[in-house]
């Protein structure tokens, strides 16, 4: 489902070019849990973006779903991560001025689902995540795991076919960790979500059914795939 | 797609900013209206002026007096239908700050020339009847809880008694206008109780007549009739000038000054303070929001959605500063009319100046607006989701 084809991405910093991604090659099938794992550098956040379409690569291709998403113009971009991807940031990056049910009906709003529908349907996704009696909280008055667990109900909310978490579980206490983990490991396998996380975390990327490692220099490592996945907590 | 949930609830998130802009704003607005009203009230009598009069003052200045064998002479002019004569007295009620107009002028003929004069309350009859009586303007007599029957004492400044009394006017009659030619704050009395209290010594002051209005027969010429006056006076003893009502009305106008420049200059000093207060606030705004930019970009809202929300922000938020500002200057209009009659007769908020008082708030909304939301229009979303909350 995911293809990269030596891609290449470059940043200039104070006048030096940082090479973040080097002639990356890289297949993720449809369905998959994929942990991105290695040091401080090693490109997998950059890697996150560019598969979710929130930012470009100087060279390559990233085809997702048969389309190469590198060519795509902004507006296209934006429609397409609309309709195909959802995500879920380490640091929640909920509207703080929205409430808990107000947040996950944001997505909503671009799509052709009735007011009605969409009230509906943010109530399914908090009740999902096990928040429905917080719908009518505001980031502020939610504990960090539940502000990610509405980040979570947020991504999935409009049915996406997968979800990238950057460090989802960065912020969080082992308890929370492990809820948020939980969340993710069934979106994967009961609702068939691709899901691709960017974790340092070791017991974290356990949970995964694939691990990639990063090299420093953003190169591809080896690949650790798992026969069997461990049952969710 | 604007989420209109979102626009509002950014604004109201800091109430207290939010308060203190919009209450800015209300006050400019308000100022504005105020202002443009100052000014439409001022220009009420050019504009309105009537085509039929001809008014005839010295060609020296308008406080030069003509000498009274001119008002014969002038009614016999080809084309003049009435001629009534205006003596401009300048006293005041008890205290000099109650100061308003009061004219000695020919009664019978102030009706005559001007038909936009209608009496509310006594009678035409009871004022020419009595060589004392005055007529009031309702304005002036709504302010001094004065009416029909009543004395209105006027110290003379001019005119002075030289027994130290003031002047007992027998109020017979209360007048409004139809027309912004006339006031409705003015008070006539006879010119000839003026002329026989000078000839009896009992007042000082000038003798003469401060101008002539000549009402012109159908069909005259004004150009005609002001070219032959002007002609027949050519060699004095007093060179006279005669304009149009409307170019007389202006020359009042700019005789205090350029003020349609000098409040059209308040208003944009006013407004441009406020603007960059406006646009302190949303850029202030504009950047707490950084964050949710990413994030609304992050989960498929275009540049733009993005844009829009921002400048929507900027709409809503001058947008009700100025609605509570104009309404504020409709609800203040009878308060402000009465507070500045004398000095402002036709005060009034038109709907010209609503017009451009609401065109001020929406020029406003989108400058301050459209800063912050080109800025957001153009973070991309790695940048805008760095940035620090």
């Amino acid at each position: 489902m995911i293809r990269l084809r030596g891609v290449t991405k470059t940043y200039t910093r104070g006048g030096e070019t940082l090479v973040v991604l080097d002639h990356l090659d890289l297949d993720m099938e449809e369905g998959g849990f994929f942990a991105l794992m290695g040091p401080s550098g090693s490109g997998k956040t950059t890697l996150l973006n560019l598969i979710g379409g929130l930012d470009h690569c100087d060279s390559g291709q990233i085809i997702v779903d048969g389309e190469d998403i590198a060519r795509m113009s902004g507006p296209e971009l934006a429609a397409w991560r609309a309709e195909t991807v959802g995500f879920v940031f380490q640091g929640f990056n909920l509207i703080p001025v929205l409430t808990a049910q107000e947040n996950v009906e944001l997505p909503l709003l671009l799509t052709d689902l009735s007011r009605r529908e969409r009230h509906e349907h943010a109530r399914l996704a908090l009740e999902l995540v096990g928040l429905d009696d917080r719908r009518g909280h505001r980031p502020s008055q939610l504990s960090g795991g539940q502000e990610q667990r509405v980040a979570i109900a947020r991504a999935f909310v409009t049915d996406p076919k997968m979800i990238l978490a950057d460090e989802p579980t960065g912020d969080l206490d082992r308890k929370s960790a492990d809820d948020v983990l939980t969340l993710l490991v069934r979106l994967n396998r009961e609702f068939g979500k691709t899901i691709l996380m960017v974790t340092h975390d070791a017991q974290a990327a356990d949970r995964a059914r694939a691990i990639v490692h990063m090299e420093k220099g953003g190169t591809l490592g080896r690949i650790e795939r798992r026969e069997r996945q461990p049952a969710p907590i | 797609m604007v989420p209109l949930r979102l626009v509002t609830k950014n604004l109201a998130k800091h109430k207290l900013r939010f308060a203190l802009t919009v209450l800015s704003l209300a006050i400019a607005i308000f100022l504005l209206c105020v202002l443009r009203s100052l000014v439409v009230a001022l220009n009420a009598g050019v504009a309105a002026a009537a085509s039929n009069r001809v008014i005839v003052q010295s060609k020296v200045s308008l406080f030069v007096y003509l000498p009274q064998s001119y008002g014969p002479k002038l009614a016999l002019v080809d084309g003049v239908e009435s001629i009534v004569r205006w003596n401009w007295f300048g006293g005041y009620y008890q205290e000099p700050s109650n100061f308003f107009a009061q004219f000695a002028t020919d009664g019978k003929q102030l009706f005559e020339v001007y038909d936009e004069l209608e009496i509310v309350d006594g009678s035409a009859e009871d004022f020419l009847r009595d060589r004392k009586a005055c007529l009031l303007g309702q304005d002036t007599a709504l302010k001094y809880g004065k009416k029909v029957g009543d004395t209105f004492p006027i110290i003379g400044t001019i005119f002075a008694r030289l027994d130290g009394e003031p002047w007992d006017f027998q109020i017979a009659g209360i007048y409004r206008s139809s027309k912004a030619t006339l006031d409705s704050n003015t008070l006539f009395f006879h010119y000839e109780f003026l002329e026989k209290s000078l000839e009896a010594g009992a007042t000082v002051g000038p003798s003469g007549v401060g101008i002539f209005v000549l009402k012109l027969a159908p069909g005259a010429d004004p150009v005609a009739v002001m070219s032959e006056v002007d002609a027949m006076f050519e060699n004095g003893p007093q060179v006279v000038q005669a304009t149009t009502e409307a170019e007389f009305q202006a020359q009042f106008v700019s005789m205090v000054g350029n003020v349609p420049m000098f409040v059209s200059s308040i208003g944009g000093g006013v407004m441009l303070a406020i603007l960059l207060a406006a646009l302190n606030t949303m850029l202030m705004s504009a950047r707490e929001q950084t964050r949710d930019v990413g994030v609304l970009k992050a989960l498929g809202f275009t540049d733009g959605s993005v844009f829009g929300i921002l400048l929507a922000q900027g709409l809503v938020l001058c947008g009700t500063g100025g609605v509570i500002g104009i309404l504020l200057a409709k609800v203040s209009e009878p308060g402000m009319t009465r507070m500045l009659s004398s000095m402002f007769p036709g005060y009034q908020v038109t709907d010209g100046t609503v017009m451009e008082a609401a065109g001020a708030t929406l020029a406003i909304g989108l400058l301050s607006g459209i800063a912050p939301a080109l800025r957001a229009r153009s973070l991309s979303v790695i940048d805008a989701l760095r940035a620090v909350r």
